[in-house]
């Protein structure tokens, strides 16, 4: 049996669906709190009564703020090699929710922040063992 | 309640010290601040320590422990404070509170760490349910881009340029530079600060603080104590902890409620106004701060969070000289984390000596004319936020 040439970076934190890619988090269904990744309880100090459903989030945003990874951060990220600097997008999603996300850009510098951008499932770089390992990106729109 | 005076100050200076034990470290502070205090080892009623993850403790952040063993093993209670980066203040808070309500008279408070090289990994979990984890795993965003992520924010919503930022550093140099205890006291030109390497767009390397070596202990006693001691104490006005609210819209993890208002460390806003108002002071009042400044972001943010200013009026204030020593609102005359560099569950500790010094007049050319009442802050991982004030 040979591995899978493509893993997930970590399992069961999104989805590629008919409906396009999805962030796999949870809402609470006293409070409407949304949570990524899942959460098992409701960490709202007004809602009384924690009653956390499934939900999924995207497929898009608005960036308010950006940083750039000017230097290989240490494992476990991935990245390409050879290394490229990155961007890291800070994204409001309509869900009510603002979610951390590395920037799929060829030049994260020239990105504005307040711009909308896509929810996107694509590849950080590989690992040791050689596979491409996939997580959620930005892409600028 | 009893009043709770600062009696002794006590430092090792902040470096690295690979040939040095931890121990080493801590027992310098520890004999400097009793020596300030003019007590004995042996009239210590308790010691309040900072847990170290990455030094000593016996595995277990039990420091306060290994101080004991090293300084004497009188049977004296000890409290190991967790706390992240706000484990020293944390501890300084529990010392307070066991002196304010007369369970004791004399308590040490203590924080020592020799730090690993490179920036910290915040958790080093390898678990795919520490948030940490998941972040440096699915996105790749270490300390210095999640400033980076604050920083950026700010510039769009203010118009900081990186020449505001990289003045920052140079102020910190020039105050840091009169500081013995001080780690990196060279001066730095804007342009030194701008030709620095880009960590993490729009933080360059003498924006952001390094990883340090170091250790701090203060002595706290009742007023009774004190005034056997001294006619003059430092006196602590109040303390305080808090941890992070759930909407103040900075993710920790992967992800948060937006919240209201800009993002920011809710857990340092709540216990500096907790602290404020225990001290029955207004952010106003305070003469001076020692900020927990990890980058140049932080002394631009946080006084305008704390109503010191106007939000937004950080950068004027910083190029007008207020925020140096001589300043109206002076910010962090030790030189800060970016002269001492982290040494994470000392540095509140660190902060406190200097607010101590401070308000005795006995910081030389850095010193804060005619202070009276001063503040430290520190936050940490996990969302804890604590505040110390003290005053003369
Ligand atoms: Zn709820």
């Amino acid at each position: 049996m040979s591995e899978p040439s493509t893993v997930q970076a970590v399992e069961g934190l999104f989805s590629q669906t008919p409906e396009g890619p999805r962030l796999l988090g949870s809402r609470c269904a006293n409070c409407r709190t949304p949570y990524f990744p899942r959460s098992e309880t409701c960490h709202n100090p007004e809602c009384e009564r924690s009653d956390m459903q499934d939900d999924s989030f995207g497929p898009a945003g608005r960036l308010i703020s950006i940083a750039l990874q000017n230097y290989p951060p240490p494992p476990p990220t991935i990245a390409s090699d050879p290394y490229v600097t990155y961007g890291v997008g800070l994204v409001d999603l309509p869900e009510g929710l603002r979610v951390i996300g590395r920037l799929l850009a060829d030049d994260p510098e020239q990105v504005p922040v307040g711009g909308n951008v896509a929810l996107v499932i694509a590849p950080l770089g590989h690992d040791a063992e050689g596979r491409e390992v996939l997580s959620w990106q930005w892409k600028p729109i | 309640m009893n009043d709770v005076a600062a009696l002794g100050f006590g430092m090792h200076p902040w470096g690295k010290f690979p040939e040095k034990r931890l121990n080493d470290i801590c027992r310098v502070a520890v004999e400097s601040a009793l020596g300030d205090a003019g007590i004995a080892w042996k009239e210590v009623e308790a010691v309040c320590a900072a847990s170290s993850r990455f030094s000593g403790g016996k595995g277990w952040g039990l420091n306060g422990n290994d101080v004991v063993e090293d300084m004497g093993s009188t049977g004296v209670p000890v409290y190991n404070m967790s706390a992240g980066c706000a484990a020293g203040s944390n501890a300084f808070n529990v010392g307070y509170t066991m002196i304010k309500s007369g369970i004791h008279d004399v308590v040490l408070v203590v924080g020592g760490e020799k730090m690993p090289k490179g920036f910290i990994q915040t958790s080093g979990l390898e678990d795919e349910t520490d948030p940490e984890y998941l972040r440096q795993r699915c996105v790749g965003l270490p300390g210095p881009g999640f400033w980076a992520m604050l920083t950026r924010a700010r510039m769009e919503e203010y118009g900081t340029t990186e020449e505001d930022l990289a003045a920052v550093a140079v102020k910190a140099h020039q105050v840091g530079t009169h500081n013995e205890n001080a780690r990196f006291r060279q001066l730095f030109s804007l342009e030194d600060v701008l030709n620095s390497n880009m960590v993490s767009h729009p933080l360059r390397l003498y924006e952001i603080c390094p990883v340090s070596d170091g250790a701090a202990a203060v002595v706290l006693c009742s007023a009774e104590f004190a005034r056997k001691k001294t006619t003059q104490p430092i006196w602590a006005a109040s303390t305080a902890v808090a941890t992070a609210r759930f909407d103040d819209g900075l993710p920790r993890g992967l992800a948060c409620v937006p919240g209201e208002g800009r993002p920011h460390h809710s857990e340092a806003r709540i216990s500096v106004a907790k602290a404020l108002e225990a001290a029955d002071l207004g952010p106003k009042d305070l003469d001076f701060v020692e900020l927990q400044d990890n980058t140049v972001y932080y002394e631009l943010a946080f006084p305008e969070e704390w109503g010191m200013c106007k939000p937004g009026e950080s950068e004027r204030l910083l190029h007008a000289g207020e925020t140096l020593p001589t300043g109206r609102m002076p910010i962090n005359p030790s030189g800060g984390f970016l002269c001492f560099g982290e040494a994470t569950t000392a540095q509140g500790l660190f902060q406190i000596c200097e607010v101590g010094w401070q308000l005795r007049g006995e910081c030389g050319p850095r010193q804060v004319p005619n202070a009276r009442v001063g503040m430290a802050q520190s936050i940490g991982l996990g969302g804890n936020g604590t505040a110390a004030i003290l005053k003369r």
